[in-house]
């Protein structure tokens, strides 16, 4: 494996009396899809809306390429390529598969000093990453309001790609989706990770994310419990970690 | 939907429809008023739709954002003042002709001020403005009109170029700017994608406050425009010029296809509006119907446009928790 790019540690967030994270230390590489699992309220969320530059944390420090890093916004943690593609899609229906891929950051010429959009370019730039991707969009300047669940998970993740970003964070990105839809997606993910991106997954769904991940990480009750490459684990193993029937889970916390 | 991306397709089904409604109440006028059909009359129509021409591009630019502005006719009666008083000062016309956009300008970014700043629905913001300026039009007015106004800019603006008034080549260049603006710039990009969603358009790293205030600048610009032309064309003021274009330009731009939601809008739809509104007004006049009922005219059909558009589940005020009670 590659080097860390990205490098969490000690993190922890307490809104008020109320500790949502603890001590959580945790890598994620270039071109590995890192699943986070949990119950509800488990952590990861909060872990994640930390690493996109949501919520600041408590304690603690991240470390992008080597480098300490605090972000006080999303924009910050964009700017140093981490992208979020929310559950709610940041998708502006009635623009173009094109448009909503550049939208904030547009291709442009200046003429007499209005800035003019490239269309051209941006169409083709978009016609080839859904290509690379294996989208099966055919027009880029179909509006986003006629297409699929699945079909917008695709161009939102052309738009995180698009804006160079090096780690993809996607919450649930298949909660919503129909069988094929969904085969689709983690289709993407891979190649995303095959792209060279870090990829960091939260999903409920254990059999998308035992096909999808490299490795697991299981929060509860706002810890880290344990971590796993999916070569040396199996289903029921994640499981017992999730619910904590597992001795480790068990062992741990009794000894807190 | 499609029509926003496709810029270069010719006219849409509404549009058509449109045309087909101005040729259809064109024809059924004719045969019952012997006046309409003549040239003197078609001048009257296009003089009068000059106003309502500029005030309704402008507020096509609010609407597709998921604005408004409800105090816009006023912003006209504010801005013709500033002009007529630079008239009767004696100023140079071309000054004078500078004074409305810049007064419309002027007006437009306190609308922005108090409705970006502010925070507050834009339908309110400017509701609460109206109230404010119509008791500052008659403050101002004196309860007087202003009158007789030296004729300097009327010589200066009503000029003919190739045969076609200036007004119209001024209409023209406002609506290609506008339309350019809209389809070719990232500015357009942006104007739509808040009018479909401020929340996504915020996330998308648009700055949404910039968007916002430029729109109210440039629909006040475009009122202050048309107070120019209406004292050039009147040389005089009343206390209530301007009272009823908010109303006739929103029924205009959303009769064109432009959602009162936000996020689509059509330019071409909005000058057929206009002319729909504007054939229907004069015609009515002239078959005996009295003038007073023209703003029943006029809100009926914006009544009967949304109400057609909710029932055939094109439009959700729920979306935006208007739900109507």
């Amino acid at each position: 494996m590659s080097e860390a790019f990205l490098v969490a540690k000690g993190i922890a967030k307490r809104f008020g009396g109320l500790t949502a994270l603890s001590d959580v230390d945790l890598e994620i590489r270039a071109g590995e899809v890192l699943a986070l699992l949990g119950d509800n309220g488990a952590g990861k969320s909060t872990f994640i809306k930390v690493l996109a530059g949501a919520h600041p944390p408590s304690e603690g420090q991240i470390l992008v390429a080597g480098q300490p890093v605090s972000f006080a916004s999303p924009k910050d943690a964009a700017a140093s390529g981490i992208a979020t593609i929310f559950q709610e899609l940041a998708l502006s229906e009635n623009l173009s598969i094109s448009e909503n891929v550049y939208l904030g950051r547009e291709l442009k010429h200046s003429v007499l000093g209005v800035p003019f959009l490239r269309r051209k370019e941006m169409k083709q730039r978009v016609a080839e990453l859904l290509k690379e991707l294996d989208a099966h969009i055919s027009d880029p300047e179909a509006p986003v309001g006629s297409l699929s669940g699945g079909q917008r998970q695709s161009v939102a993740i052309c738009r995180a790609l698009n804006l160079n970003a090096k780690l993809v964070i996607m919450d649930e990105p298949t909660a919503a989706l129909a069988v094929a839809e969904t085969r689709k997606v983690l289709a993407l993910i891979r190649k995303l990770a095959e792209r060279g991106c870090a990829v960091v997954l939260i999903s409920h769904n254990i059999s998308d994310v035992f096909e999808v991940a490299d490795r697991m990480v299981v929060f509860r009750r706002g810890r880290k419990v344990a971590e796993r490459l999916r070569a040396e684990t199996e289903l029921e193993e994640i499981v017992a970690l999730i619910t904590g029937a597992h001795p480790d889970v068990r062992a741990l916390e009794k000894a807190q | 939907m499609h029509r926003l991306t496709q810029a270069t397709s010719l006219l849409t089904g509404r549009e058509l429809i449109l045309l087909a409604a101005c040729v259809v109440i064109t024809i059924a006028f004719a045969s019952v008023s012997p006046v309409f059909a003549t040239p003197e009359n078609a001048a009257t129509i296009m003089r009068n739709s000059v106003e309502l021409l500029l005030i309704g591009l402008g507020m096509t630019l609010l609407l597709a954002m998921g604005g408004i502005d409800v105090s816009i006719g006023v912003v006209m009666g504010l801005s013709a003042i500033a002009v007529g008083r630079a008239l009767g000062a004696n100023l140079d016309p071309a000054l004078a002709a500078a004074i409305g956009p810049l007064t419309g300008a002027l007006l437009g970014l306190v609308t922005a001020a108090v409705v970006v700043l502010g925070r507050i629905p834009a339908i309110v913001g400017t509701l609460g403005l109206l109230g404010v300026y119509r008791t500052a039009i008659f403050v101002v007015l004196g309860g007087q009109w202003l009158s007789g106004l030296p004729t300097g800019l009327t010589e200066m603006l009503g000029t003919s170029l190739v045969g076609v008034p200036l007004s119209f080549w001024v209409i023209a260049l406002a609506y290609l700017a506008v339309w350019l603006a809209l389809r070719r710039t990232p500015f357009g990009l942006h104007l739509l994608a808040i009018g479909n969603s401020e929340e996504k358009a915020r996330l998308a790293g648009i700055s949404v406050t910039k968007v916002r205030f430029a729109a109210f600048l440039i629909s006040g610009m475009l009122a202050g425009l048309a107070a120019t032309f209406y004292v050039a064309t009147y040389r005089n003021v009343e206390m209530t010029t301007g009272s009823t274009l908010a109303l006739d330009a929103i029924a205009a731009v959303v009769l064109g296809g432009t959602s009162i939601l936000g996020g689509r809008c059509s330019l071409i739809g909005t000058v057929l509006g206009v002319m729909l509104l504007r054939i229907l007004q004069n015609g009515l006049l002239l078959i005996g119907v009295p003038s007073l009922w023209q703003t029943v005219v006029t809100g009926g059909l914006l009544i009967a446009v949304l109400s057609f558009e909710a029932l055939a589940g094109r439009l959700s005020f729920a979306k935006l928790g208007w739900a109507s009670r």
